[in-house]
C-alpha cells in the first residue's frame, strides 16, 4: 500500500540478487520495464547458466520413467533427436512424464504403505501443537503431522510434483515447496488452482492409548 | 507475442541421413540428447528471469508443452525452433501472470524480444552492452549493485551519496537499461 516505486523495485532486486524467485505484488506492473531489466541484468552478471545437476537429474528421471504408450514412432523420436525414444527406451510420452499433473482420476490422495512397514513412535501427543505442522521421520518416511484435538493426520513431506522437502509455513498455514511456486493445505490438497498438482501422499498415523503418536514407516 | 506456437510444421519428411536431421541416438543416449536441448532452453529462460527456481519451473513447462507435440518427420531445425517458440510462449504467460497484465499489455520488447535460437553472445557481453549504453552514474550504480553485489549502503558510500538517492538512481538506471536491446 503506497510503496514507493524505488522501494518496490529494490525489494525485487534484492530477491533476485539472493537467487530467489520473482515475487511480484499488485502495482509492480507499473515498473515492469525496470523489473525485467533487473532480471536480465542479474542473469547477465551471473554468467552462462546451466541446469543445476539436481534439476537435470529430475528431468532425466522423468524422461526415463515415462509411461508406456508413446506418441512418436521410433522414427519420430529419431528425427526429433530429443530422446522421446518411442519403443527403445521409454517408449512413451516424455512430456507427460514431465507434467506436474496426473490424470484427473488420479489426482486423489494415495497412501504410503511401506513394505515391510512398522509403526514408529514420533513423540507424545502433547508434543504436537494444534494448527501447526510438525516434520517427523519414521525411518525412510518423512511426514508432516497435524493435530486436531486428540487426532493426528499426516501427509508426506515430499512435494507431489518436484521431489523437494516441503517447508511448514505457519503464517499461512500451508506447506510450501521450496522448488517451485506450490503449496499444500494440511490435508494435502494443493492450494493453487491455476497450477494444478496432485494431492500429497498420505501417511498412516495413529495415537496409542498411552498418548503416543506413531507413524507407519520403515 | 506469446501465443501458443502450435506444433512445428513438417517441412517435408526428412530422409534419414539428411544433414539437418539428428541421427538416431543409441537408446542410452536419448535422454542426454533431450537434456542437451533443454539446457539451451534453460539458459535462454534464465537470461530473462534471472533466478534458478523460476527458470527451472519454466524449462519444465517448455518440456511438458513442446515434447509431446513434436511431430514425426520434423527436421532438427524445426524442433529447436519449436522449443524456443514454446519458451517464448511460456515466458509470456509467466510475465503476464506475475505482473497481472494481459499478454496483450506486455510490451513487445518486454519479454518477447527473443531470437530464433539461443543467444550467441556471452552473458557478460550482454551486461557490458547494457551498461555501456547508460550515463556514468547509472552505469556505476548498476555495476556495483548487479556485477559486484554491493548493498545499497555500500553503493551509497562508494558514490558518496545517500541510500535513498541510490535507490532512486537504481530505479531510473533500470528503466534506462530496459531500453537497451539485448537481443538481435
Amino acid at each position: 500500500m503506497g510503496e514507493n516505486p524505488e522501494n518496490r523495485v529494490d525489494r525485487i532486486v534484492n530477491d533476485l540478487l539472493r537467487g530467489r524467485r520473482l515475487r511480484l505484488r499488485g502495482g509492480d506492473a507499473e515498473e515492469k520495464e525496470a523489473i525485467t531489466a533487473a532480471a536480465r541484468l542479474v542473469a547477465a552478471g551471473q554468467g552462462a547458466q546451466r541446469m543445476h545437476p539436481a534439476f537435470r537429474k529430475r528431468l532425466a528421471a522423468a524422461l526415463e520413467s515415462a509411461p508406456k504408450g508413446g506418441w512418436l514412432t521410433r522414427r519420430g523420436a529419431m528425427v526429433a533427436g530429443l530422446g522421446i525414444a518411442a519403443g527403445a527406451v521409454v517408449g512413451g510420452l516424455a512430456g507427460r512424464a514431465l507434467e506436474p499433473v496426473r490424470a484427473p482420476e488420479a489426482l486423489g490422495p494415495r497412501k504410503i504403505n511401506p513394505i515391510p512397514g512398522r509403526w514408529v513412535d514420533v513423540g507424545a501427543l502433547a508434543d504436537f501443537s494444534e494448527g501447526q505442522g510438525k516434520r517427523v521421520s519414521a525411518g525412510g518416511v518423512g511426514a508432516y503431522l497435524f493435530r486436531t484435538g486428540s487426532t493426528v493426520t499426516a501427509v508426506s513431506s515430499i512435494c507431489s510434483h518436484l521431489p523437494c522437502e516441503l517447508q511448514w509455513n505457519g503464517g499461512n498455514g500451508v506447506l510450501d515447496c521450496p522448488c517451485h511456486p506450490a503449496s499444500f493445505r494440511p490435508d494435502g490438497a494443493p492450494t493453487n488452482q491455476s497450477y494444478s498438482l496432485p494431492h500429497l501422499d498420505l501417511v498412516s498415523v495413529r495415537v496409542t492409548d498411552a498418548g503416543r503418536v506413531e507413524v507407519l514407516g520403515t | 507475442m506469446s501465443t501458443d506456437p502450435g506444433p512445428p510444421r513438417d517441412e517435408g519428411v526428412a530422409a534419414e541421413g539428411d544433414a539437418d536431421v539428428l541421427e538416431l541416438p543409441a537408446a542410452s543416449r536419448t535422454t542426454a540428447i533431450a537434456l542437451d536441448e533443454l539446457e539451451l532452453v534453460y539458459a535462454f529462460i534464465y537470461a530473462r528471469v534471472g533466478n534458478r527456481p523460476d527458470a527451472e519451473d519454466l524449462t519444465q513447462q517448455v518440456a511438458m508443452k513442446a515434447i509431446p507435440r513434436l511431430r514425426q518427420g520434423a527436421p532438427a531445425s524445426a524442433i529447436r525452433g519449436y522449443l524456443f517458440a514454446t519458451a517464448r510462449s511460456v515466458l509470456g504467460a509467466f510475465w503476464s501472470t506475475r505482473l497481472g497484465l494481459s499478454e496483450a499489455e506486455l510490451h513487445e520488447d518486454l519479454a518477447m524480444a527473443i531470437p530464433a535460437g539461443p543467444p550467441s553472445e556471452e552473458p557478460a557481453e550482454r551486461a557490458r552492452r547494457i551498461l555501456e549504453g547508460l550515463s556514468d552514474n547509472y552505469r556505476r550504480v548498476l555495476e556495483l549493485r548487479f556485477l559486484h553485489g554491493y548493498s545499497l549502503k555500500e553503493v551509497a558510500k562508494e558514490m558518496r551519496s545517500t541510500v535513498g538517492a541510490v535507490k532512486v538512481m537504481q530505479l531510473r538506471a533500470l528503466r534506462a537499461a530496459a531500453k537497451v536491446r539485448l537481443d538481435g
